[in-house]
């Protein structure tokens, strides 16, 4: 299990907790793309920091090698499962919130 | 100045972060519970990856860029506060974007 396959299993993971665990379907709303692809630009802006400083290295057998702006392509999709855990997380504690103190 | 360059990332984004906040006059701490849930997930999930990660050297980092101040085995704090404040200004940045678009959140359209 190398970085590709543990950050292609979080992707996978994350879709399947946001629809049926936390039955939160945010990938299903317009609203979450349009924040994931505000965060994006920011997202890469960080790893070029990150890498091109080589404050972060990766080990070459951990990764494919295909690189954006400087970070391993598999940043990318760690990214997007950490946002889609977190919005689908913050929908469903705040949603369980209204809920209880609609009573 | 060197071992503040990760830092200074950080900064960066909470800064984003507490002027989106007060910009958009979003109020996150008055959902600071809700909060602390999704930062408790999140934390828990991601700093135990990069716990096992860093183990097997996945991924390292430059000690003369942090300020070599672990939180767990070889995890720099940097790390911690990297899922501490991202997830925050995701949030942000969600909350921000329901503001400015005047769509709805989900919860706010099941009760219409």
């Amino acid at each position: 299990m190398i970085y590709s396959d543990i950050a292609l299993d979080a992707v996978v993971l994350a879709i399947l907790a946001d629809l049926f665990l936390l039955r939160t379907q945010m990938i299903t709303r317009g609203i979450f793309w349009l924040t994931y692809g505000l965060i994006f630009p920011f997202q890469l802006l960080t790893n070029w920091w990150l890498t091109s400083r080589k404050i972060v290295q990766y080990s070459p057998s951990e990764i494919i090698g295909r690189r954006l702006a400087g970070a391993p392509i598999e940043d990318l999709l760690f990214g997007f499962s950490m946002i889609l855990l977190t919005l689908a997380a913050w929908e469903f504690f705040t949603r369980r919130m209204k809920a209880r103190s609609q009573g | 100045m060197a071992h503040l360059s990760y830092l200074a990332v950080i900064l960066f984004v909470a800064l984003c972060a507490v002027s989106v906040n007060f910009g958009f006059r979003l109020r996150l701490g008055g959902y600071w519970r809700e909060l602390l849930q999704t930062q408790l997930v999140i934390l828990a999930i991601y700093l135990s990856w990069d716990t096992w990660a860093i183990a097997k050297k996945s991924w390292y980092f430059d000690h003369h860029q942090i300020i070599n101040f672990d939180v767990l085995p070889k995890v720099p704090v940097e790390e911690f506060l990297f899922f501490l404040v991202v997830p925050v200004m995701t949030i942000l940045s969600y909350l921000a974007l329901l503001k400015l678009t005047g769509w709805k959140s989900q919860e706010a359209a099941d009760d219409l």
